[in-house]
């Protein structure tokens, strides 16, 4: 970071041309308290996408700190539908990190949604919506949206569509993807059991030519255990997440909500 | 009879007591003397022809330009002052490409007609600081023909001055536009092919344009789904040309 | 014409809280196309303030952790260009994600590589795509390597000091210019060159690359000389790992060879030819 306003290549990962160096206090000038507008509110989410439908599930507890301040907080939102229900909504998104912020960025990428059907009279695919959603954030570039969120829908072609995306916008399709504080907890779980990472063929000889499993696509059943699995276990080691589950099933005829309850301790 | 309508011809935000806006109905006037332009829709694609004037046989003919491409799926055919339809071009390129870069996918055809209309009628006095402001003092004195495919098939729009726009099957406009669309009301049908259009936008052409019709004073386009918009070669132009010829 | 709208009709929240500058915003998300009015934050020094937020490197503890790119390498040879990168995003030490696309295909013919912020590039060598096709469209040409690279690299030149991450090289071969590479950074370092590396594993790739580069090599000697230099990073570099993405560029436009995992290859290259002999581990 030295090296910051000379010409030289970086040695390291491109820098941030960040112009000012932090400062530091130890100088004994005056203390300032910085502005920090964010909160973590904890709690997990996660997506799995099927060859006919997209899982989008989250648990409901909501904390600060080490407090619990509701057991009840959705962090799964369905885009672009009318009314106080969001009928007829085909797009779930999910967000997990300072709940306000998520809270924002639905209501931003709802309202994009819903101006789109009136400026261009049909519904927006959710392979637009998923661009889309990754410029709102990165509007926020220099005051990020404090999220990390996961959108799901139905593609054109009927197939489960999941994208992943970070703070500022980047993003990227998934077959499955976690987020959140337990995120570390149920990603490797999800890698094993959906991807079939490090599986190898049991009656194939050992060396180079050891076959990988390949990836199935899972039935809607089998992705629903997993998801109950990977929350009921994160809960186990995660004291922000539990107290209840929610999980949102999209399929071509529209959006299914299931609810269950987890440990409340 | 224009010294009645003097009061109110001047100003370009008064209505007059009857409820016209002059200046905007002579905008239209001004795209009838331009050159004809004609756009004939089919159910494989949307073919443009224009008829080009040249004035003088020393003009470079390729260097005018009354097709152009706005996206990879949508072009349009221009009557009236060209270079006022250079600015709204502009426009609907940035706005297809600005809709391609915020959503991943082709902007809508009637979507990009929309945003071309809404330039439209960005004329008048306005306020300074205002956020959007004002473009032209006048109304723009151009037509334009935008045809494209997309999700919904082939189309056609016809984009007025007046800020308004319509879907045709075939539409003609410019100078000659009122023969010609006669000539397509009798001759157009839904199951035309993509050269029968071809033909058809020709002779409908050669019909109405005062020089002789060859390859070099008029200009074909088209819009399908396999090639996009293209604008045709002068072989091609040469090979549409000897068809109707020959006939 | 949305714009319009809110210009003449009072909205019925504009006493619930909602500021200008939100309205503003909102406004931004669909009405003219192409502003890019960013967010600020309401403080003096809002890169200091980003920096403090953002930073993992200098402060492991930020809240706002963002997906970063790493290896990636491109190099010119007489055949066209290589473009070569591997696939492993980190959020400080989390691997975000094995699977990231770090080639972007700006067009049919022009390539970008992505290596800092991962949301920098997605979005800006977006941005470019969009201006070269603009490019083309007004000029009725496509555009030169050089000229792309100087818009990208004009652009984040605006944004200099303002907290943007991004190593980014973008590779193209047009009748007029040959095979073309240009090296652009968030600093608004724009350099021409024959090979850059481009990202924390950047030394390791250079290591193999610098040994074994020459411009006369052929088109399979190419493709293997930049997956075996990425190999090399994803190796000794714990930034880097996931697939190895390869692309060659001809003037006819690029083509794709791959986005292979570098656990088989790895194990090839050692076994079969007897690299790697630091690794003592003996598979049957």
């Amino acid at each position: 970071m030295a090296a910051l306003s000379s010409y030289s290549m970086p040695t390291e990962q491109p820098a941030f041309s960040f112009q000012n160096q932090p400062q530091s206090h130890a100088s004994g000038g005056p203390t300032q308290h910085s502005f920090y507008p964010y909160t973590d509110n904890g709690g997990s989410t996660l997506g799995i996408s099927g060859s006919s439908f997209t899982i989008i599930a989250g648990d409901t507890r909501m904390t600060s700190g080490y407090n619990i301040l509701t057991r009840y907080a959705p962090k799964l939102f369905r885009i672009g539908g009318e009314g106080p229900e969001h009928a007829g909504a085909k797009i779930v998104l999910s967000v997990v990190g300072f709940a306000a912020d998520g809270q924002a960025l639905q209501e931003r990428l709802d309202m994009v949604v819903k101006m789109y059907r009136y400026q261009h009279g049909k519904d927006m695919s959710v392979h637009a919506c998923a661009q889309r959603l990754s410029h709102i954030l990165y509007n926020k570039r220099f005051f990020p949206y404090y999220v990390q969120a996961i959108l799901g829908g139905i593609d054109e072609e009927g197939v489960g569509a999941l994208y992943s995306y970070d703070p500022v916008g980047s993003y990227e399709r998934e077959q499955c993807r976690a987020a959140g504080a337990a995120a570390s907890l149920i990603m490797p779980f999800l890698d094993n059991q959906v991807n079939l990472k490090n599986q190898y063929e049991p009656d194939a000889p050992q060396g180079l030519e050891k076959p990988q499993l390949q990836p199935q696509p899972l039935d809607r059943q089998t992705v629903e255990e997993l998801v109950r699995d990977a929350f009921t276990s994160a809960v186990e080691r995660h004291i922000e997440v539990g107290d209840g589950l929610q999980m949102m099933v999209i399929t071509k005829d529209g959006i299914e909500e299931l609810y269950s309850p987890l440990k409340q301790d | 009879m224009f010294i009645a309508r003097s009061e109110y011809d001047r100003g370009i935000n008064t209505f007059s007591p009857e409820g016209r806006l002059f200046q905007v109905e002579y905008s239209l006037e001004a795209i009838k003397l331009g050159s004809t332009a004609i756009g004939v829709t089919t159910a494989s694609g949307t073919v443009l022809g224009v008829e080009k004037r040249i004035t003088s046989s020393l003009l470079e003919t390729s260097s005018v330009e009354k097709v152009v491409e706005i996206d990879q799926h949508i072009g349009c055919a221009m009557s009236g002052l060209q270079a006022d339809a250079r600015s709204m071009i502009e426009h609907a390129r940035v706005t297809s490409q600005s809709h391609a870069f915020n959503y991943n996918e082709p902007i809508k055809v009637e979507s990009c007609t929309q945003a071309i209309c809404d330039l439209a009628l960005r004329f008048g006095e306005s306020a300074s600081g205002e956020e959007e402001e004002s473009i032209m003092s006048r109304p723009f004195g151009v037509a334009l023909l935008i045809a494209g495919y997309d999700e919904d098939g082939p189309s056609l729009y016809h984009a007025e001055p007046s800020g308004t726009f319509y879907r045709y099957d075939a539409k003609a406009i410019g100078s000659g536009s009122e023969g010609a669309q006669a000539e397509l009301q009798s001759s157009y049908h839904k199951s035309l092919t993509l050269p029968e259009a071809e033909d058809l936008v020709l002779k409908t052409l050669k019909q109405v344009m005062e020089e002789k019709l060859d390859a070099n004073n008029v200009q074909l386009a088209s819009v399908t789904k396999e090639k996009g918009f293209r604008v045709y070669g002068d072989e091609e132009m040469k090979g549409c040309v000897g068809r109707i010829e020959n006939e | 014409m949305n714009s319009l709208v809110a210009r003449y009709s009072r909205p019925a929240f504009q006493n619930e809280g909602y500021g200008e500058e939100e309205q503003q915003q909102a406004l931004a998300d669909f009405a003219s196309p192409l502003s890019l009015n960013f967010a600020l934050p309401p403080v003096a020094s809002s890169a200091s303030w980003l920096r403090a937020m953002t930073d993992d490197h200098s402060n492991p503890n930020c809240p706002i952790k963002i997906a970063h790119g790493t290896t990636t390498l491109a190099f010119r040879f007489k055949g066209g260009i290589i473009v070569a990168t591997d696939s492993r995003a980190t959020a400080g030490n989390w691997i975000a994600s094995q699977t990231v696309k770090k080639v972007i295909e700006i067009n049919s013919c022009l390539l970008g590589t992505m290596a800092g912020g991962a949301a920098d590039c997605q979005y800006w060598l977006a941005y470019l795509g969009m201006q070269c096709r603009l490019h083309e469209l007004r000029h009725k040409r496509r555009i030169s390597v050089a000229a792309a690279s100087k818009i990208l690299a004009n652009l984040v030149y605006s944004y200099k000091g303002k907290g943007l991450s991004m190593g980014t090289m973008c590779a193209g071969v047009t009748p007029s210019e040959g095979p073309a590479l240009y090296y652009i950074d968030s600093d608004g370092t724009r350099l021409a060159g024959n090979l850059f590396c481009v990202g924390s594993g950047q030394t390791f790739a250079y290591g193999v690359l610098d040994a074994e580069y020459k411009y006369e090599l052929e088109d399979d000697e190419a493709l293997e000389l930049g997956r075996r230099s990425i190999l090399a990073a994803t190796h000794r570099d714990a930034f880097s790992g996931g697939f190895i993405n390869l692309y060659h560029i001809q003037e006819a436009g690029w083509t794709k060879h791959g986005f292979s995992d570098t656990n088989p290859i790895f194990w090839e290259t050692k076994l079969k030819k007897g690299e790697f002999s630091n690794v003592t581990s003996e598979l049957v």
